[in-house]
Parts: C-alpha cells; sequence; structure tokens
C-alpha cells in the first residue's frame, strides 16, 4: 500500500510541476490568441464600415421625394429620379424568388428526405454545388439565349429567370443541410403515430427546418438584389416604368452602373442615392422577414434546441 | 466475477455452518450430559445464547443484502432459507438447553432407564448431521430420508408414551422412580421437536435447490 | 409458511393482491393472446439480429424484456410496430399476429396505419420542439385527420392525466413542449402516443434517460395504464423489470431465452444462463 502512495504522490509532483510551468505560458499565449481575434474582426468590419459610411455620406444627399417617385430626366440636370430602377428591382427580384424559392426548398427537401447517397443524389449535389459557383455573367448569357433570343426582345421573364438560377443552388444547398440537422429522433417519433411520409415533412420537419431555411432564402435574395451582370444581359434597362412581362425594365444595380459610368457629377450624386436606396431595401427586407418568421414560430426559441 | 452480493452471501453461508457446527454440539453434549450425568449446564447455555445472537446477525445480514443488492433466484431463496435455517439451528441450542435443565431440575437420575432415550437420541443425532450435510451439499433429497426418521422418531415417542400410560394401569410392583418417567418423557419431547426442526431444515434445502416447497405433512 | 401453499399458483399471492386485473392463473387457460410472434427472424444486412422469436403477449399486462446490450430486445419492439424496416438495410420475416391479422401482411395491413394501434415510447424523450403541449399531444391526431376540435380537446386531456401530467400542466398547455424537465417531456411523449388510443404500447427504455423519482413516476403510469392496453417495456434496469412487468422475457444474442411470470422468473427461473443474468454474473 505504501509504495502505491508514494508512487501516485510521485506522479502528481511531476506532472503538477509541469503543468503550472505550461500555464503561466498559457495565460500569455491566451491573451495573444484573443488580441488577434479582435485585430481580425476589426480589420474585417473596417471596410464594411466604411463602405456605408461612404454609400450614406454621398448618397443622403440625393434622396428626395423626386428621386423616389420620379423617372430619369437629363443627365447633365440632375433632374428626375430611379423610380423606375426601383419598381424594376422589386419585381424582377420578386418574381426571381417566386421561382427560385419553391424550387430550391423541394429540391433541398428531396435531397435530405428522399433521396440517399446513391449515384443520382450525389450527382445532382455536385452539380449543385458546381452551380453556386458559376460567374453571374454566365447566367446572363443563359437567361439571353434562351428567353430573350426566344421573345425577341429583352424582358423581365428573362432577368427573373437568370437570376433564379443563381438563387436557387444556394436555397438547396440551405434547405438540404437544415433538414439534415433536424433530429431523427423528431421523426421517428412522427412515424409512430402512424403518420404518412410527406405530412412529416411538410408538418413537422419543416416546421424545425422553417428558421433555418427562410434565413437562407432571405441571404440568397439579398444576393442577387445586387447582381448586376446577369441584369445587363437579360433585361436591357430603360428608363419607363413596368409595361409587361415581355418587355424590357430597369433595374437599381444597372440605374447605378449606368449613372456611375456618366461623367457628370449630378448623376454620381444620383448614383450614391440609388446605392443606399439599394442597400437600405435590402437591409429593410431582411428585417421584415425576419419579424415574419419569429412572430409565426410564436415564441423564442433557444436556436440550439431547435 | 466476484459480486458484491457473494462477499454478503459467503459471510451469512460461514455463519449458519458455525451455527450447524455450535448446535450440533450442544445437542451431543446435553444428551450426553444424560447419559453420563455430567453437568455442563452453564456451557450450554451459553452456547444457546451464542446461538441466539448468531440467529439475529443472521437475520440482519439477511435483510441487509436484500436492501442493497436486490438478490434474486437462488441468491435470494438461499437468504430466505437461511433465516429459516439459522432459526431452527438456535432451536437445537434451545431444546439443548432445555434437556440440560430438565437434568438439573430432576437430581440424579443414573438408575433410570434410558434405553428409549438414547434409542431417540441416536436417531436424532443422525438427522442433525443428515440435516447439515444437506446444507452443505444443497441435497434436495435429504428432506425425503429426514421425515423418514422423523417418522421413525415420532413412532418411538408414541411407543414409549404408551408404555408410560399402561405402565400406571398396570399397577406394576416394580416401583421406580417417577424422576425417571418424567425426565424421560420430558427429554423426548425435546428430542422429538429437534427432530422436526431438522425436517423444516431439509424443507429449506429442497426449496434452495429447487424452488418449491415440499408440502408440510 | 402458509402462505407458501398459494404460491403453486402460478401468479404469486403478493401480484394477486396488487393486479386483480392480471390475467390470473383461472383464466390463463384461455388462449386469448393479445399480440402473438412466431418464428420472427430480423436482420441489419448481412448480420441476424433476431432468431426465430416465438412469444405470446397476453391484455392487460405488462411484459418486460430483459437482456445484456446487443441482444436484441430494441430490435424485437422495432420489429412490432414495423418500425425496424426504416433503417436501411434492415430486414424481418416471421409473423406478428395482432387479434389474429399478421401484421406484415402486406396485403392486408398497411404498414404506415398499423402504427396507430401499437404506439411507441422512446428512451430519449422527444417531443416536437417548435409545438406547445398541446399540440404535441394533438399531433397524432391533427395529422391524421381529426378535425373535431372538441374531441381532440377531450383526448387531449385524457391522455394527459393518463400519463400523470396533466394536473402539472394544465394552465400552461401553450407553453412549449420542450420546455418541460426530462421526466415531464417522456410524460408528454407517452401522453402523445396514448392519444392514439392504441392497444399496445412499446416503451424502449423509458426511463433510462430519467432520475429515480421521474423514473418511479413512470412505473406508476404503466401500472395504471395496463387497465387498457398490454404494455411491453424493454429495459436493461432488471430491478424495474421484476417491479414493473407481470411477465418477462430474457434474450440473449438474438433469440429468446426464456419466458414467463415475472415472480417465476427472478425467483426460479427455469434456464441456467437466465438465473445467471438476472444475478448479476454476466452482462
Amino acid at each position: 500500500m505504501q509504495q502505491k502512495e508514494s508512487r501516485q504522490e510521485n506522479y502528481r509532483e511531476k506532472i503538477q510541476d509541469i503543468m503550472s510551468r505550461q500555464s503561466s505560458k498559457k495565460k500569455l499565449i491566451d491573451r495573444i490568441m484573443s488580441a488577434v481575434a479582435i485585430v481580425c474582426v476589426i480589420s474585417a468590419l473596417i471596410p464594411l464600415a466604411s463602405i456605408l459610411i461612404e454609400v450614406v455620406k454621398n448618397g443622403i444627399s440625393a434622396i428626395s421625394i423626386e428621386f423616389l417617385t420620379q423617372p430619369p430626366g437629363s443627365f447633365f440636370l440632375g433632374h428626375g429620379g430611379i423610380a423606375p430602377a426601383i419598381q424594376g428591382t422589386l419585381i424582377v427580384v420578386g418574381l426571381a424568388s417566386l421561382i427560385g424559392a419553391p424550387v430550391g426548398v423541394l429540391a433541398g427537401i428531396y435531397l435530405s428526405e428522399y433521396a440517399g447517397n446513391g449515384i443520382f443524389p450525389s450527382m445532382v449535389r455536385f452539380f449543385n454545388d458546381v452551380l453556386t459557383g458559376v460567374p453571374s455573367i454566365v447566367m446572363g448569357i443563359v437567361g439571353y439565349v434562351t428567353i430573350v433570343l426566344l421573345l425577341g426582345s429583352f424582358s423581365v421573364l428573362a432577368g427573373a429567370l437568370a437570376l433564379s438560377i443563381i438563387m436557387i443552388p444556394i436555397v438547396v444547398r440551405v434547405t438540404e443541410e437544415t433538414f439534415k440537422i433536424v433530429p431523427n429522433s423528431i421523426r421517428e417519433a412522427a412515424h409512430s403515430l402512424g403518420i404518412p411520409k410527406w405530412k412529416i415533412t411538410l408538418f413537422i420537419t419543416m416546421k424545425s427546418a422553417k428558421n433555418g431555411i427562410l434565413t437562407g432564402i432571405v441571404l440568397a435574395i439579398s444576393r442577387i438584389t445586387g447582381e448586376t451582370a446577369p441584369l445587363i444581359m437579360t433585361i436591357l434597362g430603360t428608363s419607363l416604368f413596368f409595361t409587361s412581362f415581355t418587355g424590357p425594365i430597369d433595374a437599381l444595380p444597372l440605374r447605378i452602373w449606368r449613372l456611375a459610368s456618366q461623367p457628370y457629377e449630378s448623376a454620381h450624386s444620383q448614383g450614391w442615392g440609388a446605392a443606399l436606396v439599394l442597400i437600405l431595401i435590402v437591409l429593410i427586407l431582411s428585417v421584415v422577414l425576419r419579424l415574419l418568421v419569429q412572430r409565426k414560430a410564436g415564441f423564442k426559441i433557444n436556436r440550439a434546441t431547435f | 466475477m466476484t459480486r458484491l452480493l457473494d462477499l454478503g452471501i459467503d459471510r451469512i453461508h460461514n455463519i449458519i455452518m458455525d451455527m450447524a457446527k455450535l448446535s450440533e454440539s450442544s445437542v451431543l453434549t446435553a444428551i450426553e450430559s444424560y447419559e453420563e450425568g455430567t453437568g455442563l449446564k452453564r456451557q450450554i447455555f451459553d452456547w444457546s445464547e451464542k446461538l441466539r445472537t448468531l440467529q439475529e446477525e443472521v437475520a440482519d445480514l439477511a435483510i441487509e443484502l436484500i436492501a442493497r443488492y436486490q438478490p434474486v433466484a437462488t441468491d435470494l431463496r438461499f437468504i430466505r432459507s437461511c433465516m429459516e435455517i439459522s432459526y431452527g439451528f438456535s432451536r437445537f441450542g434451545r431444546y439443548a438447553y432445555d434437556i440440560v435443565d430438565v437434568l438439573e431440575t430432576m437430581g440424579s437420575i443414573s438408575d433410570c432407564d434410558k434405553s428409549t432415550v438414547l434409542e431417540m437420541a441416536g436417531t436424532v443425532r443422525e438427522m442433525i448431521q443428515l440435516s447439515i450435510h444437506s446444507l452443505r451439499l444443497r441435497d434436495k433429497d435429504a428432506a425425503q430420508k429426514l421425515y423418514q426418521m422423523d417418522d421413525t422418531v415420532d413412532t418411538l415417542y408414541r411407543k414409549y408414551l404408551r408404555e408410560i400410560i399402561t405402565l400406571k394401569t398396570n399397577q406394576d410392583n416394580k416401583f421406580t422412580d417417577p424422576r425417571c418417567y418424567i425426565s424421560a418423557l420430558l427429554i423426548l419431547r425435546y428430542l422429538e421437536r429437534i427432530s422436526d426442526h431438522a425436517c423444516y431444515i431439509g424443507d429449506s434445502v429442497h426449496y434452495i435447490a429447487t424452488g418449491v416447497s415440499s408440502p408440510r405433512r | 409458511m402458509s402462505s407458501e401453499e398459494s404460491f403453486n399458483v402460478d401468479n404469486s399471492s403478493l401480484f394477486k393482491s396488487l393486479n386483480d386485473n392480471t390475467y390470473g392463473s383461472s383464466s390463463a387457460t384461455i388462449k386469448h393472446y393479445k399480440l402473438s410472434i412466431r418464428n420472427l427472424d430480423a436482420w441489419f444486412g448481412a448480420k441476424q439480429a433476431l432468431k426465430k422469436i416465438n412469444l405470446d403477449i397476453m391484455p392487460n399486462t405488462a411484459t418486460a424484456i430483459i437482456g445484456p446490450s446487443g441482444c436484441g430486445k430494441t430490435t424485437l419492439i422495432r420489429c412490432l410496430n414495423r418500425m425496424h424496416e426504416m433503417t436501411p438495410g434492415a430486414g424481418a420475416r416471421g409473423q406478428v399476429i395482432l387479434d389474429g391479422i399478421d401484421i406484415y401482411d402486406n396485403k392486408r395491413v398497411d404498414p404506415v396505419i398499423i402504427k396507430r394501434r401499437i404506439g411507441m415510447v422512446f428512451q430519449k424523450p422527444n417531443p416536437f420542439p417548435t409545438m406547445s403541449i398541446y399540440d404535441n399531444v394533438a399531433a397524432g391526431l391533427k395529422l391524421n385527420g381529426v378535425k373535431n376540435k372538441g374531441l381532440i380537446s377531450e383526448i387531449v386531456k385524457e391522455s394527459l392525466e393518463a400519463a400523470v401530467l396533466w394536473d402539472e400542466v394544465k394552465n400552461e398547455l401553450d407553453k412549449p413542449g420542450m420546455g418541460l424537465s426530462g421526466g415531464q417531456q417522456q410524460r408528454l411523449c407517452i401522453a402523445r402516443a396514448l392519444a392514439m388510443q392504441p392497444e399496445i404500447l412499446l416503451m424502449d427504455e423509458p426511463t433510462s434517460a430519467l432520475d429515480p423519482i421521474a423514473s418511479s413516476k413512470i412505473e406508476e403510469l404503466v401500472y395504471n395504464l395496463k387497465k387498457d392496453l398490454a404494455i411491453i417495456i424493454v429495459t436493461h434496469n432488471m430491478q424495474q423489470a421484476a417491479r414493473v412487468s407481470d411477465y418477462a422475457a430474457f434474450m440473449y444474442l438474438g433469440e429468446l431465452i426464456e419466458y414467463g411470470p415475472t415472480n417465476q422468473i427472478f425467483k426460479n427461473p427455469k434456464k441456467e444462463l437466465t438465473e445467471r443474468y438476472i444475478s448479476g454474473k454476466f452482462g
């Protein structure tokens, strides 16, 4: 017994010695790591903050009722507004979402709940990931080649299509991942009550996944709202308000680009204003959707416990 | 794998075996006392007290094991039976004491005819040994034999009883000391009870082995 | 020792006084089984998990299934409500006869619908996280087409009462189900299963994640539920099996080793292997 005790004491002394020597070093490393992390955060925030400040600083002066409700006037004089662009953005993005969100969600549900890990689903997932990386100008070309050439004119439809193709892979990814995170025990519990699979997916699993999916959709919408390249080749951009789905239309990113390319100061000023409006639209969109989700959920649930 | 319960079971087993030896000695010494006329009342009294204490110990240990370890099946049956068996051994000790007490009360009975008592004592001694043996080996068939031997004990007892009664009515001239008959009768009674308890021990062993109690007669 | 005499009967006298509605010895001669398992085999891929299981479950009883880890007890009950085959690569063959109809007969039985008659409670409580207490209990009913709000409300109340949870939650039915303690959540899951009015309730180690007080509440609950259902409990807690069940089935390596009234299994098991397991000599 004696020997065992002294052996334990021996080890205890040795390791405590080592560990206490390490701990003072560790504290220093801890502090260094914290400092580095904070520096990184700040350096990440600086560009973001500076952009916002620039936009607000330069754009706020252009905002006025006329700016927000009138069609563009003379660039030189700095009259008119960007109302058609605002309307156009809302319509094209709205249409793109109406196409992209349901398709994306349903595809994501298929991949998560119904497909296994066979050849076909794996290929779908692979190509989905590839699509997320395709440059948006290519989507524009696709829109051009399919709808514009088909209909013979630049149109809202083409723009919506191009944007929806950008949106779909993002939504598919988010939906699949979110559904996968929902613990299987919930599906099992629902199964044991004799509920058919499609009802389980739509009414039970979906309820847990809803938050995540909506967040993903909002992110996707924010992304496509700012896309310029695909719009160039599909909607053309005009100074007129919306006429028909098969006709051209203006959009904020296009308008900003156009205004920025002008040599006139007044146009630049309007450009900043348009940029500010665009950012505000995306912001409002996020906030509104978030509020809707919270209210539907009824009560604040700790995210971690689903 | 030694379970925690096994330590307790072994301990109960050891106590029971100690009680077995002690009670056997008590009874044998008491019978010897009767035969030889030696007065060992003090010693047998001490043994009887010891047996009583050990019986309490067995009962306490048994319920401790039940409360702590939730024994089942054979272990549970063993524990339950040990409570009964320890009572049986303590009874042996008590009757041994009673026998010696009779001897002391009666005084000298060296001239009495001790044959019947000694005959029954022989059978009873065998029964005690058989019951202890069956306990050690968990022999479920011993109960059967023990009941057979119990029958002979009962028969012997009734025979002696009848003899004494008819003796009185016969008005035999040979006047014998009434103490002989009284002491013999009392001791036979105690021996008969010892044989009953030996049978009960056989029953308990049968229960440990099979889980079924043999029908009492 | 006279109390021993009555031990000759199949059900011990102790349980006779406690369980007046238990299948007593006199009526055991009526072969009216609620659930009969015949030659049931089950696999996970190539590995056979159940080997020729034959077992009869009486109505209005609690049957415990005991055995060391990996003996197949969870697989067995998952076969009883056709959840086993949901695992990829898993399969089963044999008959499970509920009131005369084999639930594996796909021509006559829909594997989804049969689960309404055979309910299940899982080891880890799993209330639906986004739903209130009321909605949790009502979920099975609502999603299976029951629309009558009054009826649903009555059933919810009755189920929560049967699960001994009503008094604790009656004023908070719209609070989230996940806000309850572990023991309460498990009782909520039991209420949810009971709402479907099942005839058999399968419980897979229902108290292994709970503290002793919560566990004993659920054991009392089981005792009361026997009036209406047959209950099959898988448990690795031998004492719980001994406390709660009328019949016990001991399984080892996918086979049914012994099955009989609980007091017989725990006092005088017939098989050596059973004795060794319940005495704690292995497993």
